[in-house]
């Protein structure tokens, strides 16, 4: 070991103070710290000076897979404007086994109101505005953990979870806040395959029909997410 | 077309090969009288093998609190990040398992949340950085929702936490500068349709668990317009967030 001057003066100095000061301070402890002074001089050269290069280890890292990105594919029933495909992204991170933050981002288009198909001339949106766009962004929880068996010999690591969230609808040229809930089932085909399966309501404000009042948007969709 | 797109496929299937063959995993060895491997990551999952004293196991990647390990023998499962902690390199070094951010120190955070903004539905967003443990740079974009206009937000500040040690409560103070975009939805029309604005900031923080944490701002904005008016906006949001 290497012993540099300046801390055999320290320590020729620490055992000075407690000799000074008699001792009392530094018993406290249970290290004895006047211990340690080796009688060498300041300025002794050491016999041997090690010619050691010291080999850096370096110890793989672990990879921590606790994002989640996938896309899904479903039907979105708009309320008075019947159902209809939609499909989207979403992206969630794993801050524990029990909590997530979710977002998602789906798009669909609306069909034709119950009154549009009795009176064709009437239009209530236009071509445009039935497009239907959404972003959440959610806090998920993951209730009931298990396993679903399928036969005999397999057995597949499950989640049923709630998620609940607020985001943003685009519909008939608006931008409307909007909030969300749902309930998920995810089903992990390997450990870093998923299969999702959701229904989730994206409620919001509109006066479209007339008066002003929340519309219900339920969706039921399939997924499928990779874990990163 | 077709025999790029099979080019790419293929670079691709080899780019996967390479790199899982480049791929290094840790081992370490059990000290515990054993260690169990469960089924799946989580507390509920059932416990389909042990590794005993003194045998060695990889570990090949995380997720939250667990990691999916590999037994000599080839079983695969995951293990508790605690039960982890306490095995050994083969030589005799601690495992380093990485732990946890401090909450005090950390670099970075990332969050959402819901609020008011000019008595409008607000989304916000937001990604932190620490200069010090009590000094944050934040970028900040938002969306607020109304009747009779949309509000687009983005702002960037400083943020201090006046007593970063107090991990479940610290108070903070911010001051800043943002820009709205507002896009007319219902008719009286916005008189002018983006302003620069300035803020000041109050509010307060708090760690919940993990990686994971709560704020709750209140902000007050002053409008910079060319109307001739005074014209202030005021804000509160709740957010949650991740820390790195």
């Amino acid at each position: 070991m290497e012993i540099r001057p300046s801390s055999v003066l320290l320590a020729a100095a620490l055992l000075g103070t407690a000799l000074l000061s008699g001792c009392s301070w530094f018993h406290r402890g249970e290290k004895k710290s006047n211990d340690v002074v080796v009688e060498e001089t300041p300025g002794d050269p050491a016999i041997v000076q090690p010619q050691v290069t010291r080999r850096v280890v370096k110890t793989p890292k672990i990879k921590s897979k606790d994002i989640e990105l996938g896309a899904y594919f479903g039907a979105l029933s708009i309320q008075d404007f019947g159902t209809n495909p939609v499909y989207g992204v979403r992206a969630a991170y794993h801050v524990s086994e029990d909590i997530f933050l979710e977002g998602f981002l789906g798009r669909s288009k609306a069909g034709t109101t119950s009154l549009e198909d009795v009176f064709p001339d009437i239009t209530v949106v236009s071509d445009s505005g039935r497009r239907f766009t959404y972003y959440d962004i959610d806090l998920g929880y993951n209730i009931l953990p298990g396993e679903i068996f399928l036969g005999r010999g397999r057995a597949f690591n499950s989640a049923l979870y709630v998620n609940v969230g607020i985001g943003d609808v685009k519909f008939a040229d608006k931008d409307q806040f909007a909030l969300n809930f749902g309930v998920g089932e995810r089903l992990l085909i390997t450990d870093w395959l998923a299969m999702h399966l959701d229904v989730r309501d994206h409620v919001f404000e509109t006066d479209l029909t007339g008066r002003t009042k929340n519309v219900h948007n339920i969706e039921a969709t399939l997924g499928l997410t990779v874990f990163y | 077309m077709r025999q790029l797109l099979a080019l790419v496929l293929l670079m691709q299937a080899l780019h996967v090969g390479v790199a899982q063959a480049a791929e290094k995993f840790l081992d370490l060895v059990v000290t515990d009288p054993y260690i169990e491997m469960h089924s799946g990551p989580g507390r509920g999952y059932p416990v389909t093998y042990v590794i005993g004293r003194d045998e060695e196991l990889t570990v090949l990647y995380s997720r939250t609190d667990w990691f999916k390990v590999k037994a000599a023998h080839g079983q695969e499962g995951w293990v508790r990040r605690t039960d982890l902690a306490r095995t050994v390199l083969p030589n005799g070094d601690a495992a380093p398992i990485p732990p946890y951010p401090e909450f005090l120190t950390h670099r970075w955070e990332f969050g959402a949340g819901y609020g008011v903004y000019n008595r409008q539905n607000l989304v916000t967003t937001y990604g932190d950085f620490g200069l010090t443990t009590s000094l944050d740079v934040e970028l900040v974009l938002q969306q607020a929702n109304g009747t009779l206009d949309n509000r687009y937000i983005a702002s960037i500040g400083m943020r201090h936490t006046f007593i970063p040690e107090w991990k479940w409560f610290s108070p903070t103070a911010g001051i800043g500068t943002a820009y709205q975009y507002i896009e007319d939805k219902n008719p009286p029309a916005p008189r002018e349709k983006d302003n620069q604005m300035a803020y000041v900031s109050l509010g307060v923080r708090g760690f919940i668990t993990r990686r994971f944490m709560w704020r709750v701002d209140w902000r007050h904005y002053v409008v910079f317009n060319t109307l001739n008016v005074y014209e202030d906006l005021e804000e509160w949001k709740f957010g949650l967030a991740v820390f790195f």
